[in-house]
């Protein structure tokens, strides 16, 4: 019996020594790749304007909004895992740029840091001021949400996420006023 | 003890691989432990045993998120388990840390529910469990509302329009749909109304201006609440601009009449009205604003001359007076 | 040999340098052209209507007013010492006041053994940039000496008056920045290209035309122009600068001209225009009337518009700045030009102006408008 009990506590012992090495081994080849990918790409916005009214899309418009919401993620992801608010300046004003800022301090007197990575934006424009001075987004973003407390990773999902979006023109560009996350559209 | 491993094992049943660890301790406790406590060594196994299954019961948590969070309004996510645990709340404006006891339910202040959208509750001791949970807006008691132009040319059609998106007190928009009540009152005209509701959280409306210049007060309510704007309406172009001029000691005045828009609005008083009189000295020009409804300019010159006007790209008549 | 070398290099360029000093206002690279800098120098006798405009106007350049003065013969009793500064210096934060004689160039006109004619282009440097003006001297034999006859008549002074100004201003309240979403919706002036020309000039291409402000509130405005080659890049981008009247009153049309130095309209496949109006606070006063505009020939055969600035208001003008555009028979700007005033404009006083047209279109033009910028201390 004793050689029983030694028998498997050796073999709980050797397999737990597997596990570890096989979760550390996948976890590495995992999570290298992920990281590289991450730092270096920059966020995908398909943009669909075909039921934005009641007015008309402009073409120049659609390329400039595009352009700025890309921006906009690119500097929120930034200012979240960098903790610093100046990349929220430019392209956040108003609801939007209040919360981010609060965000980042938050985030930063409690020495936490999020990472948004692996960016991919379902974009459609649901509503088009009739004078053009604001336009509502729908868009469904899916993404790797890394929370870290310092250097430990305490939270890592790959999540699906709706917000609703409100930008207005500001004067060469277009600036996030509100960015509202909701269960469904 | 086998119990508090049999409550630790069934939390753990969500976890991948855990089911097989918790069997093979199972059966060391149930069977091979009981006979090898009469050996050698067991003592210090059974030791380890309940080290391991104490550190299993403490880090082992279920986490329960609020079911139906409004923004502003206190609430609690459920933990299960016991022992002391770090809890972090991150969310659209805030990211917080805190230690907390396990098998308690860890209190959430309405100031960290503010801002409406998706949050995310974790708790580490050991190891780290996280729920995610949304944030819904609270009642609407406010009313962005966007309205163009600030001043409007009178008769012209579909130029007035608005926008209106409900806020709750948090800057939150309001997303379920509602009615809101658009009012435009002008000076000398009955107010018109126009309801429309909120979808994906704006109600917009659209309308011509009136035909009398004056202020056009729009205002757009929701629950009791209202936003009210201001439009301009404004003369439009001159339609005739007509002058008259008359000799005097240093030269000659010229004038307008009375500058009016085609449906009889006066232009508003600093427009810029062109004099130009030509005679043998040559061209001169004054840019004259209107005042009172008139434009008067002063001009040198005691031979034949000819006199025009024009504003913008409107033209007057033009006038002769003869020499002096 | 050790010591003689440095010695004669030392001896050789005082001798240089004095050569160099003694020659200024002699100095000059056409016959029968004096010409003249800030540099320091001698003055020698005034033997000669050249040697005696030069000492007199390194006197100028030099702020030598004492001796300068006392150089010249006055033909009027009323013109003192003063007054002869100020013509030189500047009054009542004119252009001329910020400015300074650089050099000139001086050419005789005619000359006989006891008086001269002598034309000079005067050359200054101003905050606006670098201006010449062009002024005939007279010169007269009395004695051993050469002089020149100063006979320009003191700025009069405005006399004591009460000018009745209904004023008309626009004054622009904005809301704080905690103001709520939308309650700032005070639109942007509504501004409108109504014509645009692009022709090559001898300095580059030149874009123009003109603007109004349809709106009924003033507008500041600015019009930027970009090239784009044939391929659809940019080829440059430039703004119209100071040749546009920046702040339009309701209704009121304003030239522009945008300069492309170097850049020829061969490249240019389109031109983007870019107009910028914000609102300002602004004042209609002072009204500056243009009279007596007529299209000439200048004394050096330049084709110029010249006439005089009226200033209708009880305010002085510091720098009127007149911006002229010239139409072709159908109507099209066919040029666009502009100059300063140097002299400040006073209340209820006239100043001459001219701006040039180029030679090759002056025959095309058939009409022009001309608008007034005005810049007043009080104002900036």
């Amino acid at each position: 019996m004793r050689e029983n009990t030694s028998k498997t506590l050796r073999g709980i012992r050797s397999s737990r020594v597997l596990k570890a090495i096989a979760f550390a081994v996948a976890g590495f080849a995992l999570l290298t790749p992920k990281y590289s990918v991450g730092a270096d790409s920059a966020p995908r916005v398909v943009l669909n304007t075909s039921k934005a009214g009641p007015r008309a899309m402009e073409s120049q418009t659609e390329t400039v909004l595009l352009r700025d919401y890309k921006f906009a993620w690119a500097n929120l992801e930034q200012a979240l895992e960098s903790n610093s608010t100046a990349p929220i300046n430019g392209l956040f004003v108003g609801t939007a740029n209040a919360w981010l800022t609060n965000a980042v301090t938050t985030q930063r007197s409690s020495g936490i840091r999020s990472r948004y990575l692996n960016q991919n934006h379902k974009v459609e424009a649901v509503f088009y001021a009739p004078e053009g001075d604001l336009i509502e987004l729908h868009d469904t973003a899916d993404y790797d949400l890394q929370i870290l407390d310092g250097d430990k990773t305490i939270h890592d999902e790959h999540v699906i996420v709706h917000y609703v979006v409100l930008m207005n023109p500001g004067s060469d560009r277009w600036v996030i006023r509100q960015i509202q996350a909701v269960p469904q559209f | 003890m086998s119990s508090s491993i049999n409550t630790a094992c069934t939390t753990r049943k969500s976890r991948i691989g855990s089911e097989q660890w918790c069997r093979v301790l199972q059966a060391d406790v149930r069977g091979d432990v009981r006979q090898s406590v009469r050996r050698r060594g067991a003592l210090a196994f059974a030791i380890c045993a309940v080290f391991l299954a104490g550190m299993l019961y403490a880090q082992d948590t279920d986490l329960r998120a609020p079911s139906a969070a409004v923004a502003g309004t206190p609430a609690s996510i459920g933990t299960t388990g016991g022992g002391s645990a770090t809890f972090y709340l991150v969310g659209p404006s805030i990211a917080i840390e805190r230690a907390v006891q396990l098998g308690q339910d860890i209190p959430l202040t309405a100031k960290e529910l503010e801002s409406a959208g998706k949050y995310i509750a974790i708790v580490c001791a050991g190891n780290c469990r996280s729920v995610g949970f949304f944030v819904a807006p609270a009642k609407p008691v406010s009313l962005a509302f966007l309205v163009h132009p600030s001043r409007a040319p009178v008769g012209e059609s579909n130029v007035v329009s608005g926008v209106a998106l409900p806020f709750d007190e948090f800057h939150n928009l309001v997303l379920t749909p509602t009615s809101v009540d658009f009012q435009l009152t002008a000076a000398g005209a009955a107010p018109v109304s126009h309801r429309a509701s909120t979808q994906n959280g704006a109600a917009w409306f659209r309308t011509s201006s009136g035909r009398s210049a004056g202020n056009l007060q729009i205002t757009a309510s929701i629950n009791g609440v209202s936003t009210r704007r201001v439009v301009q309406q404004v003369a439009s172009d001159p339609c005739r601009l007509q002058i008259k001029g008359q000799r005097n000691a240093k030269g000659f005045v010229v004038e307008t009449e009375p500058v009016r828009d085609c449906t009889g609005n006066p232009v508003p008083d600093g427009t810029i009205v062109t004099f130009t009189a030509r005679d043998a000295q040559g061209t001169d020009t004054v840019d004259a604003p209107v005042k009172k409804g008139i434009a008067r300019a002063q001009m040198e010159g005691t031979g034949p001359v000819t006199i025009s006007a024009a504003s913008g790209v409107v033209m007057g008549n033009e006038l002769h007076l003869g020499a002096q | 040999m050790r010591r003689l070398l440095p010695i004669i290099l030392v001896a050789v360029t005082v001798l240089l340098m004095v050569i160099g000093l003694t020659s200024v206002g002699r100095s000059g690279g056409t016959v029968g052209i004096a010409s003249g800098s800030a540099l320091p120098g001698f003055s020698s006798n005034a033997n000669t209507p050249e040697q005696a405009l030069s000492n007199f106007l390194i006197d100028v350049q030099r702020r030598n007013w004492d001796r300068a003065f006392a150089s010249v013969e006055r033909t009027n009793d009323s013109v003192n010492e003063q007054s002869f500064i100020q013509e030189w210096t500047g009054t009542n934060g004119g252009l001329r006041t910020f400015s300074s004689l650089e050099s000139y160039d001086a050419r005789p006109l005619h000359a006989t053994d006891s008086e001269a004619q002598m034309r000079v282009r005067l050359h200054w440097s101003t905050p606006v940039g670098p201006m010449e003006d062009v002024r005939d001297f007279h010169l007269v034999h009395r004695a051993d000496q050469w002089k020149v006859v100063w006979d320009e008549v003191p700025v009069p002074n405005v006399p004591s008056q009460v000018i009745p100004v209904n004023y008309l201003r626009w004054d622009l309240v904005q809301g704080g920045a905690g103001e709520q979403w939308g309650s700032n919706n005070v639109d942007s002036p509504h501004v409108r290209i109504v014509s645009m020309n692009a022709v090559d000039s001898a300095e580059g291409a030149v874009v123009m035309g003109e603007i109004v402000n349809e709106d009924t509130i003033p507008a500041f405005v600015n019009v930027q122009a970009t090239l784009v080659d044939a391929a659809g890049s940019a080829i440059d981008d430039e703004s119209s600068f100071d040749k546009i009247l920046h702040v339009l009153l309701p209704k009121q049309v304003s030239p522009y001209r945008i300069d492309f130095p170097k850049v020829s309209l061969g490249k240019v496949k389109n031109v983007h225009i870019d107009v910028k109006a914000t609102l300002v606070p602004a004042s209609s006063d002072p009204v500056i009337g243009v009279m007596n505009q007529k299209l000439d020939t200048d004394a050096q055969g330049r084709a110029v518009l010249h006439g005089e600035l009226l200033n209708q208001s009880g305010e002085t003008v510091n720098v009127p700045h007149v911006i002229a555009s010239f139409y072709d028979n159908n109507g099209k700007v066919v040029w666009v030009s502009d100059g300063y005033v140097q002299r400040a404009l006073l209340p209820q006083e006239s100043e001459a102006f001219a701006v040039e047209i180029p030679k090759s279109l002056a025959g095309k033009v058939q009409n022009f408008h001309v608008v007034v910028n005005q810049y007043s201390m009080h104002n900036s």
